[in-house]
């Protein structure tokens, strides 16, 4: 009862920082269930990734039928998305525990790196004149009341991006978002929301291939990864809500520190 | 005006957006409910087994979510006739059904 509590905190709280900074809150879940409560990390993976598909199909369901999300965009991604978290749900019964902390310790610096570099960034607001393309996409942006038009620039960067996101995904139970957006906006030429939205949404399918292989190696703690889920939603749900006041420049630095430390953490674990 | 295989017209794209809410959010609340009523039937005493299938069914609906939108988005893209889209989202599918193999394959040998 205490320790579903404690769960469920950490739910709540992983899933609003997740929804105000832009992430899926598994790159801190996965580390306090890991570290602070001594589930093995296989385990803490396939808590968090339930959290992350929950999260994934309630944001994607607010969002439909507005076209922020690229629907064609996402679906080709997904191939890559979902044979890269194929791999990785199999290699994970393979690493070691260290291996893996190891792993998630170079990543979750990975992701304060990529934060602290993006404190500043802004939506670009491209031509509207333009053709769209196949896999191109056009929405209307609330903000500024104008419409958005894009094309897809290097899809091939996109796909292989979204191979490895897939891979880490299942690997080390988090969305992988991080490494989707910053490539998707940056270099495809997609408007940094619609980029989001599009990530969000191929995070289900691209969590998923990963989850049932743990929950078929009984990984899948289903009372654990209930009340996770549960807080995640409730979290995320204020953290949307309320996210709007905050100053998110300040949160996003203090959280890269977080994730510094997390990361130094991870690191002596797996050195252990 | 006749859809193009390639340039879904808005209204198409709209209908699959819109179905793939209603999935999405079917899915979010079918599994939320379970999970919840689960938790709270595995903290009250002596229903122990109807708790554990409670949460099993719950994680198992919120597994198949991401699978039923797929599955949604194979029979939009049928009815467009968009063959392209058809097969790529066929192959997501295969890939889930993949790893359901390879979990129910681990699953045996525990």
């Amino acid at each position: 009862m205490t320790q579903a509590l404690i769960i469920f905190v950490a739910g709540t709280v992983a899933g609003s920082l997740g929804a105000l900074l832009g992430l899926g809150g598994g790159v801190f879940l996965v580390p306090f269930l890991n570290l602070g409560l001594g589930f093995p990390f296989t385990v803490a993976a396939a808590i968090s990734l339930t959290t992350v598909i929950a999260t994934s199909s309630s944001v994607s369901a607010a969002r439909a039928g507005k076209h922020l999300i690229n629907m064609r965009l996402g679906m080709l991604l997904e191939v890559a998305t979902a044979g890269g978290s194929l791999l990785g749900g199999l290699t994970a019964q393979l690493i070691s525990q260290g291996t893996l902390q190891k792993l998630f310790g170079v990543l979750s610096a990975a992701v304060a790196i990529i934060m602290l570099s993006r404190v500043r960034r802004r939506n670009v607001i491209l031509d509207p004149n333009i053709d769209p393309g196949v896999l191109g996409g056009r929405y209307h942006e609330d903000e500024s009341g104008c419409v958005v038009t894009y094309r897809v620039k290097r899809l091939p960067v996109a796909i292989a991006a979204s191979f490895f996101a897939g891979n880490v995904s299942s690997l080390l139970g988090i969305g992988g978002g991080f490494i989707k957006v910053p490539v998707l906006n940056a270099w495809c030429g997609i408007p940094l929301r619609a980029a989001a939205a599009t990530s969000a949404f191929m995070i289900g399918v691209t969590a998923t291939a990963g989850a049932v292989i743990y929950y078929g190696h009984g990984q899948l703690v289903p009372a654990l990864a209930a009340t996770a889920v549960l807080g995640v939603q409730l979290g995320s749900w204020g953290g949307m809500r309320f996210g709007a006041a905050a100053s998110v420049k300040w949160l996003k630095i203090l959280m890269a520190v977080v994730l510094f430390i997390i990361s130094a953490m991870m690191f002596a674990r797996g050195l252990r | 005006m006749s859809p193009s295989p390639h340039h879904p017209t808005e209204r198409e794209a709209f209908r699959l957006e819109v179905a793939i809410g209603i999935v999405l959010r079917a899915g979010v609340m079918l599994s939320s409910a379970c999970l919840a009523l689960g938790l709270v039937l595995s903290f009250s005493s002596g229903t122990a087994s109807a708790a554990g299938l409670l949460l099993n069914v719950g994680i198992v609906a919120l597994l198949a979510t991401p699978v039923a939108r797929v599955f949604v988005s194979i029979v939009e893209y049928v009815k467009e006739r968009d063959w392209r889209f058809t097969t790529l989202t066929l192959i997501v599918l295969v890939e889930l059904l993949a790893s359901v193999v390879a979990a129910l394959i681990f699953e045996r040998k525990i």
